[in-house]
């Protein structure tokens, strides 16, 4: 490659990183700015781990007594902790609909 | 094509520098337009990478002497592929490619999280432009593959270190880079969800993917390393505890305790500052890695000459702990544990403490590893900790983590009452007793190390062989079906538990084949004249003459040994060595591998005698098993790709908790 052609190559390479980085600013798609997240959002998002944690959770404790890994008086304590916890999530969470 | 690459690498700089800049922007105004570009900046920047890449190569493939990376370690008579990998023989060249990964990891993460985490992404842009940039600045102004030798240019070059010249070096420094760089991206998003204050699970789901693309690069790269050095280096062995080797096992330690705590968060809520640490400290140990195999500050075979990037990387990581602790401080109270720990037996725990084993193993060798550097720094002699000290520790933190890989999936969550832990554990604990008695009586039984691990093995096998068979049948009794059906239902159902076992029978495996290569291998070393024979474990070895052959680039001297055995002949092994055209030598083994034991006869030339007699001294190894160690590697991508595959159902649900219930904020 002679000293000419490595000199082009470069400016083009560089006009394209230049094209490629500014083409958000001069596209003609406009987008919103992103919202923030209030704290009640953050609230919700918690809510709504805890609640696919406690499925989770019982699906998990199926699978436990299927596969014998507990036994059917600790299933039912647990199953039953674990629905309890899952009933007060699915009441908070509708509370903040 | 040289000054195309060293615009190119400027340009890498700029691009990096902007991404970083434009992301933290974008995170303060919440400008999409400049999340965008940050992102485009990625994708640039990987393609003026590549540029620069090519550019090397052209310089290898062309024989352009004029630069320092192919004068020092290429030659005009080196195979093509060779003169291709030796891009990552030098330096500097090895640092563009640790670029190239890196630009390409990042431009591929944040165009995944192009519609989700928005909060989150400008901040991920941002540190790994920081990241980014830093490595770019390294490669562009410190020690650029563009740097011209100095003085006259020479008609041909150094030559690839003869060791090099093996095809595992191709695909082992590519797989080890992927793996230390895509750590990365888990320390970034883990930064984002700390700046933003989004510190729910979000975050560890979207790096899951990538802790586990990382854990599985460096785990393949460590073998393939392993491998290369049992065929090549040509001491018998496959791993030394050296410094360089275990700047890998680090960050894989961190990563694999990080891969298990985070189940216990996703489930339970708990464990959150700890998942933090575990990130911040694999990135950490990656970059500590690179330090140590480009500082010069540690002899091995695997590291560079002293280079003067390493006190830069060294600050790097200095920089790196400061920051993640301070925002690790600074979000304390967002990251309060949602449950305590209700019991010490539950699974819960049992991940606790695997994680504490783990994290126990990674810095006992890192003090292995920092010591002598310490000592040689403080008293100006330099020690050595050698195979003991880290054999030592492995015994007395890896037996209790092999151990725990049976109990964990077996106990329940939370908290598992006797009578459960009598009915689930009395078939395992009772074939491992078996299992230890039959193997003492057979003679097993010289190592309690190696005899308590073979039991363990026993014990992991049948409780995760129980998993599958259990799980199974629970699947036929609710769905129906064949067995063949029902096996795939399962795994196909909980990809990431089902995969996870796949990967503790690798480590089951792995183990097997290593405690008996190491606590049941023969070695004898013999001068043999030509007709005399030795005897290594009922093999028979004669030496049938000396002889010599040309190579592409080198010319071979070597032994023939008849092996026989009862009577019956094993055919021939040629151990010797390579006289290469630019003056180097290099030892090459043979080796000869039982398929179905998997055991290896393994023959090194130690010399020839100089009189032309056709005497010579040769050292001969049987490793019993040690053909497991590269099946344990197989069965651990197996795992790996099972647990990496793609689940639809998880995905949906992920879409339904982050998706609709943030679809009003847009976040």
């Amino acid at each position: 490659m002679t000293a000419a052609a490595a000199v082009a190559a470069a400016a083009a390479l560089v006009m394209l990183a230049v094209v490629v980085v500014a083409w958000p600013f001069v596209s003609p798609e406009r987008e919103q700015p992103e919202e923030r997240l209030s704290d009640e959002d953050r609230r919700r998002l918690a809510l709504a781990e805890a609640r696919d944690a406690a499925y989770a959770s019982l699906r998990d404790l199926e699978q436990d007594l299927r596969t014998g890994k507990v036994t059917e008086a600790d299933y039912e304590a647990e199953r039953d902790r674990l629905r309890a916890d899952a009933a007060r999530v699915l009441r908070e969470l509708d509370r903040l609909r | 094509m040289t000054t195309l690459g060293r615009v190119a690498l400027y340009l890498v700089f700029a691009l990096t520098v902007y991404a970083a800049v434009a992301g933290v922007l974008a995170g303060r105004r919440g400008d999409r337009r400049l999340m965008r570009s940050a992102r485009n900046a990625f994708w640039a920047a990987l393609a003026a990478t590549l540029v620069a890449v090519v550019s090397v190569e052209y310089a290898l493939l062309t024989h352009d002497f004029s630069l320092a990376v192919v004068a020092e370690h290429t030659s005009r008579r080196l195979p093509t592929g060779y003169t291709l990998s030796s891009l990552w023989a030098s330096e500097a060249g090895s640092l563009l490619l640790w670029l190239a990964v890196l630009t390409g990891a990042s431009a591929l993460a944040l165009h995944q999280n192009r519609r989700r985490n928005r909060e989150l992404m400008p901040w991920v842009a941002a540190v790994l432009g920081g990241i980014a940039t830093f490595f770019a600045a390294l490669a562009a102004f410190v020690s650029s593959p563009f740097a011209h030798v100095a003085g006259t240019v020479p008609v041909d070059g150094a030559g690839l270190d003869p060791s090099l010249q093996n095809p595992y070096m191709v695909a082992h420094p590519p797989m080890l880079y992927l793996g230390y760089v895509t750590m990365s991206i888990p320390f970034a998003f883990a930064m984002a969800a700390l700046i933003t204050g989004r510190t729910d699970a979000r975050w560890l789901v979207s790096v899951r993917r990538w802790t586990l693309v990382s854990w599985a690069a460096l785990g393949t790269g460590m073998l393939l390393g392993a491998h290369w050095a049992y065929v090549e280096v040509g001491w018998g062995g496959y791993w030394a505890w050296d410094p360089v080797e275990n700047a890998a096992l680090m960050p894989w330690l961190a990563a694999t305790a990080f891969l298990h705590s985070v189940i216990v968060q996703e489930k339970k809520g708990m464990l959150k500052v700890w998942n933090m640490v575990l990130v911040s400290a694999a990135f950490s140990l990656a970059v500590f890695g690179d330090f140590l195999t480009r500082s010069g500050v540690v002899q091995s075979v695997h590291s560079f000459v002293q280079s003067p990037v390493g006190p830069y990387l060294l600050g790097f990581v200095a920089a790196t702990l400061a920051v993640s602790t301070a925002l690790i401080i600074w979000r304390l109270p967002l990251l309060r544990a949602d449950h305590r720990l209700e019991s010490v037996i539950s699974r819960e725990a049992t991940f606790l403490f695997n994680n504490l084993l783990l994290l126990a193993l990674a810095f006992a060798v890192l003090w292995g590893v920092v010591f002598p550097i310490l000592s040689e720094a403080v008293r100006g002699v330099r020690s050595t900790v050698s195979a003991p000290y880290y054999d030592f520790f492995l015994v007395i933190f890896g037996l209790p983590l092999l151990a725990l890989t049976g109990i964990g999936p077996l106990i329940a969550w939370r908290r598992a009452s006797p009578d459960s832990l009598v009915r689930t554990f009395r078939w395992p604990v009772v074939s491992a007793l078996s299992g230890a008695a039959l193997l003492w009586l057979l003679g097993l039984g010289s190592s309690t190390a190696g005899l308590t691990a073979l039991s363990l093995c026993i014990f992991v096998t049948v409780t995760v062989g129980l998993e599958f068979a259990r799980g199974t049948a629970a699947r036929r009794a609710l769905a129906g079906g064949s067995i063949p059906r029902a096996l795939v239902d399962l795994v196909g159902r909980n990809r990431r538990r089902y995969g996870g076992y796949v990967v503790h029978l690798a480590i089951v495996i792995l183990v097997v084949g290593v405690t008996a290569s190491s606590a049941y291998s023969t070695v004898r070393e013999a001068h043999l004249g030509v007709g005399q024979t030795m005897v290594v474990d009922g093999y028979t070895l004669r030496n049938a003459g000396v002889f010599q052959r040309k190579g592409p680039n080198y010319t071979f001297q070597y032994v023939r040994l008849a092996v026989s055995r009862g009577g019956s002949s094993h055919g021939t092994l040629e151990p010797g060595q390579r006289v290469y055209d630019t003056g180097q030598i290099g030892n090459e083994v043979d080796i000869r591998s039982s398929v179905p034991s998997g055991t290896d006869l393994y023959s090194i030339l130690q010399g020839v005698d100089r009189d032309a007699s056709g005497g010579v001294s040769v050292k001969v190894l049987v490793n019993p098993a040690v053909g497991l160690v590269w099946l344990a590697g197989v069965v651990f991508l197996l795992g790996a790709l099972i647990t990496l595959w793609p689940d639809p159902r998880e995905a949906r649900q992920l879409a339904r908790r982050y998706g609709e219930l943030l679809a009003r904020s847009g976040a």
